[in-house]
């Protein structure tokens, strides 16, 4: 019996040993031109730098993923410019368990100098490889935790989504108002319906900004929240959204992957403002416009850090006056009168301070991350809340959890 | 023989072949597989197809960091396939090691999550696999049960199982185990004492998959129960007559194997993942079936064959890494490489007959 084994283990040996020595002959010659062809363009324009960049999803999701490679293929682009070449190595459809701890410890044996993991839930893992490969910086985008941890070589990075979100929430407010002005409906009957994955601080920042936003325009604007209690439910984020139009609201917006809540939109008859892509392809007659972040700005700011031997932040955050938050193209067509301007100056009060998303006067009711009772926030007229306020002390991670007036969830 | 109602193609069992034809029979698949592979390759992305197989290779053994990613690949696929051995042995079709895996999870991380204030490395992590073998052993014993007691299909009933203890483990990830602050959908990673110690650089399951490898050999090879196995595993009939008690060796050998995967289990979340999520086992419960039968069920044999498929599954991932070759095609040639020997295996047993040619195969 033994003896067979044997034979089998040989053999296989033998067979692949054999598969390898035709291997080392020919692609060294074949490989070899590429090589030093690489080497050359290196040497003539500047620096060659390995970048990993592992994702959860791949650019077919629409939404997630698909925008980090926007930003991945933007940033090479700009990098080439200055004379840095990104050689990217990229992990596709990794889920959040060991295999982004085999991911990392892959694309840092391989010899990225910078390793960028995409999704929330790789972070824990990403921490479990840093410490054996202290040449190459980590990063764990739209995480917390690098930020505090003692590593010098793990880094986190957020952009100020709720920017983003404040003047989507203009250009909702401005269409209900018209719709106010025309008679079309009652100022009480000004509702705004949002699909909310988690009731979570991420979610509940970006949906305040929304609403404050809207309300900035649509004094009489309120809002109802529905949890679909998933990042990603095709399905239920519809059926959300047409609950909530069902309910009377006029305006959708949502924070969850799917574009189905637009599509739902559309066929309810109401207007609907996305995240992450721009949906007018699959709602034209519903959808206003969307946010994104632009991963590029970032990218480029730790690719040169990187390969000028710099430390870089540790915990980054940045918004739209640098471009790391970007509106989609307006949809002009069925947009109210006006907005156009009326985004150019909400912006540029953004960019200059004038504005702040979580401006006063507003009372909110939440229960904070590890606290067992809920507290108060009253930002009084003229004041504000700072979100995502790295400098004073807070994370890029958004942190706003109370639930304000005029916001009901379920 | 009427001509009429011989079919074109006919099968019949050959009779004993020399172990060098076997050989020579086994070798070529190997190298028709690597052939067929090397043309995949060469389609997929215009790759050359020994620069490929040299990458998998260099990949998966050319290091020492990427040997010990290899094992960590190698130890759940030996350990579950000893697990699915005996009952494969039985001919009781357990194709719920996936399940059972899971639920030895579980009931281990109950005790990483809950207990680690309480106890010492040692004594914890001993509780932790003594958990995880009494839960997927239970796991296991259910559908053994309802086999024996009413003779319920267990292909089917041991494959339902997994879905339930899976979704199982997502309703504890997103709900009464989800880590703080919520949303992440995922458990905590474990604390420092519920968390196997490294040896050589690797979590040390594989040395306990080692020794289950040659405890299980023993077990089958030379002990009554083993004897048991096989003779209910060649005719139920016969083992009724010999005044065995055939439900209660169903029972007992499914608990043992469902607490060998159990165990897996354990080793799984404590060693290779320090945590738990749905995917715990990751197929592991299945390709292990296609080990176990490759080997032929020899203990050591099922080493051997997990040892190339580790190699392979490191090897694939260095190739998409360096040559960008998508992942899928690395599952495609895997996939290649099993057909084409688990295809060899029938052909050393079967030989097939064309119709008009049975006198030239007779004389042979």
């Amino acid at each position: 019996m033994n003896k067979k084994y044997l034979a089998l283990l040989l053999s296989g040996a033998l067979s692949l040993s054999l598969a390898a020595c035709g291997g080392s002959g020919t692609p060294a010659e074949s490989k070899a031109p590429a090589e030093s062809a690489a080497a050359e363009s290196a040497a003539a324009e500047g620096k060659t730098i390995k970048v990993g960049l592992i994702c959860i999803g791949d650019e077919n999701d629409q939404g997630y993923t698909y925008n980090f490679i926007r930003g991945k293929d933007a940033a090479t682009e700009a990098l080439a410019a200055e004379g840095i070449n990104v050689d990217w190595v990229v992990k596709y459809n990794i889920g959040e368990d060991s295999s982004c701890e085999d991911a990392n410890i892959e694309l840092a044996e391989e010899g990225c100098e910078l390793i960028i993991n995409n999704s929330y839930g790789f972070e824990d893992y990403m921490l479990k490889v840093a410490p054996d490969y202290e040449d190459v910086q980590f990063v764990a985008c739209t995480n917390l935790n690098s930020s505090f941890s003692e590593l010098k070589n793990v880094h986190n990075a957020f952009a100020n989504i709720y920017e983003g979100r404040y003047l989507a929430g203009v250009v909702g407010g401005l269409k209900l108002q018209e719709m106010i002005d025309a008679g079309d409906i009652t100022a009480d009957q000004a509702v705004i319906g949002y699909v909310g994955a988690f009731p979570y601080a991420e979610v509940i920042s970006g949906f305040t900004s929304f609403y404050l936003g809207a309300r900035s325009v649509c004094p009489s604007a309120t809002m109802k929240v529905k949890y679909v209690n998933s990042w990603s439910n095709a399905t239920e984020e519809a059926n959300a959204a047409t609950a909530l139009a069902d309910e009377g609201c006029k305006l959708i917006s949502q924070h969850s992957d799917n574009t189905t809540p637009a599509t739902a939109a559309q066929t309810a008859g109401v207007y609907h403002c996305g995240y992450n892509n721009d949906m007018t392809g699959v709602a034209p007659e519903a959808s206003l416009v969307s946010c994104r972040i632009d991963w590029s700005p970032y990218f480029q700011y730790a690719i040169k850090s990187v390969v000028n031997g710099e430390s870089f932040d540790k915990d980054w955050t940045q918004g739209m006056a640098e471009g790391s938050v970007v509106l989609t193209t307006l949809n002009e067509k069925i947009a109210a009168p006006g907005t156009a301007e009326k985004l150019a100056e909400v912006e540029k009060g953004l960019a200059d301070g004038t504005i702040h998303p979580f401006a006063g006067p507003f009372t909110g009711t939440g229960t904070a991350f590890g606290a067992s009772a809920p507290d108060t926030l009253t930002v009084a007229e003229g004041d504000f809340f700072r979100e995502s306020d790295v400098a004073g002390g807070k994370t890029s991670a958004p942190y706003f959890y109370w639930i304000i007036d005029g916001i009901t969830q379920e | 023989m009427n001509e009429k109602h011989t079919p074109l193609l006919r099968l019949a069992k050959r009779e004993a072949m020399s172990s060098g034809k076997r050989w020579a029979i086994r070798i070529a698949a190997i190298a028709l597989a690597l052939l067929a592979g090397g043309i995949v390759m060469a389609l997929a992305g215009n790759n050359n197809p020994f620069a490929a197989y040299a990458t998998i290779l260099d990949g998966a053994l050319g290091k020492k960091t990427a040997v010990r990613q290899t094992v960590k690949n190698f130890i759940p696929l030996l350990g579950t396939a000893l697990a699915i051995a005996p009952c494969f042995k039985m001919k009781f079709w357990n194709i719920g090691a996936e399940g059972q895996i899971t639920a030895g999870a579980v009931c281990a991380t109950y005790f990483a999550l809950f207990w680690a204030g309480r106890l010492p490395q040692v004594p914890l992590l001993l509780v932790m696999a003594l958990a995880g073998m009494v839960g997927g052993g239970l796991w296991a014993l259910v559908p053994a049960f309802f086999k024996a007691r009413w003779g319920t299909n267990e292909t089917l009933f041991t494959l339902m199982m997994n879905y339930i203890i899976i979704g199982f483990v997502k309703w504890l990830q997103g709900g009464p185990w989800e880590k703080q602050p919520k949303g992440s959908q995922q458990i905590a990673q474990f604390a420092e004492n519920a968390c196997l110690p490294k040896v050589a650089g690797v979590y040390c399951g594989w040395i306990i998959v080692l020794v289950l490898m040659v405890l299980m050999f023993l077990y089958m090879k030379y002990t009554k129960q083993g004897y048991e196995i096989a003779v209910v595993g060649e005719s139920e009939a016969t083992a009724r007559y010999a005044g065995m008690n055939v439900g209660r060796i169903i029972m007992r050998t499914m608990s043992l194997s469902g607490a060998v995967a159990g165990l897996v289990g354990f080793l799984l979340v404590s060693g290779a993942n320090n945590t738990l999520y749905d995917g715990v086992a990751g197929g592991v419960g299945f390709t292990a079936i296609t080990v176990a039968w490759l080997a032929q069920l020899n203990p050591f044999g099922m080493a051997a064959i997990s040892a190339m498929l580790a190699v392979l599954e490191k090897g694939a991932d260095t190739l998409q890494t360096r040559m960008g070759v998508p992942v899928a095609i690395s599952d495609v040639i895997t996939g290649i490489l099993l057909f084409f020997m688990l295809g060899c295996e029938f052909f050393i047993q079967y030989r097939v007959i064309v119709r008009g040619h049975e006198e030239k195969e007779a004389a042979k």
